[in-house]
C-alpha cells in the first residue's frame, strides 16, 4: 500500500513540475518565435551603425523608435527602488528577527502581509497622489523617476523584510549561543555572525525585489513613465521603462512590425531580469566568501 | 574568597522554569589547575559551568538565586551584584563546548572573530594572535596552509582543538570546558589532554567530565554533582 502512495506521490509531483516548465517552456517559446526575430540592435538603438550607437550611448544621439531609452529607464528604476528599498528593508527585518518583542512581531507582520497584498495599482496611486500633495504645497515636483523609484521601493519592501527576517531566524541558535561565549556584543554578532550567514536567503529576496520592480507597469504608470520621454535627465524627470514601452505597444499597435517590436521588448525585459539575476548571484558569493573566508 | 581560588560559589541555585537544576551549592575553583565536575548526565554539570560566564542568561525561563564571585585581573567581582558587561566577563571566561563548535567560516575567521568583536582590529597584531593560540593548541603545522578553508572541514579533534585556539585568543584567565572530549576518539582525546596540561600555566582550567579515568589523569581536583548538590 505505501508503494503505492510513494508511487502515486512522486508522479503526482513529477507532473506538477513538468507542467509548470512546459507552460514556461511554452510562453517563452511563444516570445520567442513571434518577437526573436527583431530581436537585434535595430531594436535597441534603431540602427545598426557603430558610430551611431556609440553616440547613442554617450548621449550625443538621440533615439527615436528603440528601445534603449526605456531599456536604461528600467536599470534606473530597478536602481532607484533597490537603494531605497534594500536598508530600510534590511534594517526592519534585523529589528523583527532580533529585537522585536512578540507584540510588536505580530503587528509589524500582520503590517507587512497587508502591504505586501496592495495592488501595484494602488501603490501607485498612493505614489501619484503624494506628488499631487507635495507638487500643491512645497514645491513643483512633478511624476518623476524618483517618485516611481520610492513607489516600487514601498511594493518589495515587504519581500525584503520578509527574506530578511526569516534568513535571520531560521538560522542555528547555536551560532548565537557560541559567539555569546565568545564575548560578543549582540549588535557584533548581528554583523559580523548572521548577517553573512544570511546572506544566502537576503540574496533571495533582493533577486525576487529586482523581479518585482523591474516588471511592474501599474505604479510607474501613474508615477513618472512617459511612452517617449528619452533618457532621463535627472531622477526629477520623466523617463521610459520596458514593462511600460510593451503595454503601450500591446494597447495601441498600428502595425505587424509595431507588435513584434513590443514582443522583442518583452524578450529583453526576460534577457535584464536573468542579467540582473546572474549579477545578484555573483555579488552573492563574492560578499560570503569575503565576509566568512577570504582574510587579506 | 579563600585564597588560591579564582571561583567561589556560594548558596546557588538554579532553575529553569519550575525545575530546580541546582539546588543550594556551595563550592569553589582553585587557580592554575584542573578543576574537574563530575557527575551523572542531568545532574546540574553544564548549568554549573554557564553560571560562572552567565551564558545562562541567554536562555529563556531560567533563574538564579545565591552567589557567584570569580577572580579576574586581581579583582574579586560579584556576578551578580557587579555591573561586568557580559561581552567583557565572557571575554576574561571563555567556554569550550562538548560538541565541537567552529563557526561556518573560514578557520581564520572563526579565531579572529573574537579579536574583531573585542575591537581588536590590526591586521598584524590579529595574525600574531592567530598562528600563537594555533601554535599552542599543536594546530599550526596542520592547518598553517589551509587557514582560509572551511572549519568545518577539520576533523572532530582538530575542530576542538581549534575551538580551544578561539576560547585562549582573547587570553581569558578563566578557561570553561564541557565534556571537551566526549565526541572524539582517544588519539584525539589525548591530544586534548595534553593540551589542557600545558594551558593550567595560563589560565584557571574548570572541566565537566562524566570520563573518571580523565579525571585521574590531568585533573587537579574535582567535586561530584548529583541532582544538582555537591556529593
Amino acid at each position: 500500500m505505501n508503494r503505492i502512495y510513494d508511487f502515486t506521490l512522486s508522479l503526482f509531483a513529477g507532473v506538477c513540475g513538468l507542467l509548470l516548465i512546459a507552460s514556461v517552456a511554452v510562453m517563452l517559446g511563444f516570445l520567442v518565435g513571434q518577437g526573436g526575430s527583431v530581436l537585434g540592435l535595430k531594436l535597441i538603438f534603431g540602427s545598426t551603425d557603430f558610430r551611431e550607437i556609440i553616440d547613442i550611448i554617450l548621449l550625443r544621439q538621440v533615439v527615436i523608435n528603440a528601445l534603449w531609452p526605456a531599456l536604461i529607464g528600467t536599470f534606473l528604476l530597478v536602481f532607484t527602488a533597490l537603494i531605497t528599498a534594500l536598508p530600510l528593508g534590511l534594517g526592519v527585518g534585523v529589528y523583527l528577527a532580533e529585537y522585536a518583542g512578540k507584540p510588536a512581531k505580530v503587528f509589524f507582520s500582520l503590517i507587512f502581509d497587508l502591504l505586501a497584498g496592495v495592488p501595484s495599482i494602488v501603490i501607485g496611486l498612493f505614489g501619484f497622489s503624494v506628488t499631487i500633495y507635495l507638487h500643491s504645497h512645497f514645491s513643483d515636483l512633478m511624476p518623476c523617476l524618483l517618485i516611481s523609484g520610492m513607489s516600487l521601493a514601498l511594493l518589495v519592501l515587504p519581500y525584503l523584510v520578509r527574506t530578511t527576517q526569516s534568513a535571520l531566524e531560521e538560522l542555528p541558535s547555536a551560532l548565537r549561543v557560541t559567539s555569546f561565549a565568545l564575548g560578543a556584543e549582540k549588535s557584533s554578532i548581528i554583523l559580523l555572525v548572521l548577517l553573512p550567514q544570511a546572506l544566502p536567503g537576503i540574496f533571495s529576496g533582493i533577486v525576487l525585489a529586482i523581479g518585482r520592480a523591474a516588471e511592474d507597469t501599474a505604479v510607474i504608470m501613474l508615477t513618472g513613465v512617459v511612452a517617449s520621454a528619452g533618457i532621463p535627465r535627472s531622477i526629477f524627470d520623466n523617463y521610459e521603462a520596458l514593462p511600460f514601452y510593451i503595454y503601450h505597444t500591446a494597447s495601441q499597435f498600428s502595425n505587424q512590425h509595431e507588435l513584434q517590436q513590443g514582443i522583442g521588448a518583452a524578450l529583453v525585459l526576460l534577457i535584464i531580469c536573468t542579467l540582473l539575476f546572474t549579477g545578484a548571484g555573483l555579488l552573492r558569493k563574492k560578499a560570503t566568501h569575503h565576509f566568512l573566508y577570504h582574510s587579506k | 574568597m579563600i585564597p588560591g581560588r579564582v571561583v567561589e560559589i556560594e548558596n546557588l541555585s538554579f532553575y529553569y522554569g519550575a525545575q530546580r537544576v541546582l539546588n543550594n551549592l556551595s563550592c569553589g575553583f582553585a587557580g592554575h589547575s584542573i578543576c574537574a565536575v563530575t557527575g551523572p548526565s542531568g545532574s546540574g554539570k553544564s548549568t554549573l559551568l554557564t553560571t560562572i560566564n552567565r551564558l545562562w542568561e541567554e536562555v529563556d525561563g531560567a533563574r538564579v538565586e545565591g552567589v557567584v564571585k570569580v577572580l579576574l585581573d586581581n579583582m574579586e567581582i560579584d556576578l551578580h551584584e557587579s555591573k561586568i558587561r557580559l561581552a567583557q566577563l565572557r571575554r576574561k571566561v571563555g567556554m569550550v563546548f562538548q560538541i565541537p563548535n567552529p563557526l561556518p567560516m573560514s578557520i581564520y575567521k572563526n579565531l579572529t572573530l573574537p579579536l574583531r568583536m573585542a575591537g581588536i582590529k590590526n591586521r598584524d597584531q590579529q595574525r600574531q594572535r592567530v598562528e600563537r593560540v594555533l601554535q599552542d593548541a599543536f594546530l599550526w603545522p596542520e592547518v598553517k596552509m589551509r587557514l582560509q578553508s572551511d572549519a568545518r572541514l577539520l576533523s572532530g579533534g582538530q575542530q576542538q582543538r581549534l575551538c580551544i585556539a578561539r576560547a585562549m585568543i582573547l587570553e581569558p584567565e578563566i578557561l570553561l570546558l564541557d565534556e571537551p572530549t566526549s565526541s572524539l576518539d582517544e588519539g584525539a582525546v589525548s591530544e586534548i589532554e595534553n593540551l589542557l596540561l600545558n594551558l593550567k600555566e595560563r589560565c584557571s582550567l574548570i572541566m565537566v567530565s562524566h570520563d573518571l579515568e580523565q579525571v585521574a589523569r590531568i585533573a587537579d581536583s574535582s567535586v561530584e554533582l548529583v541532582a544538582g548538590s555537591l556529593v
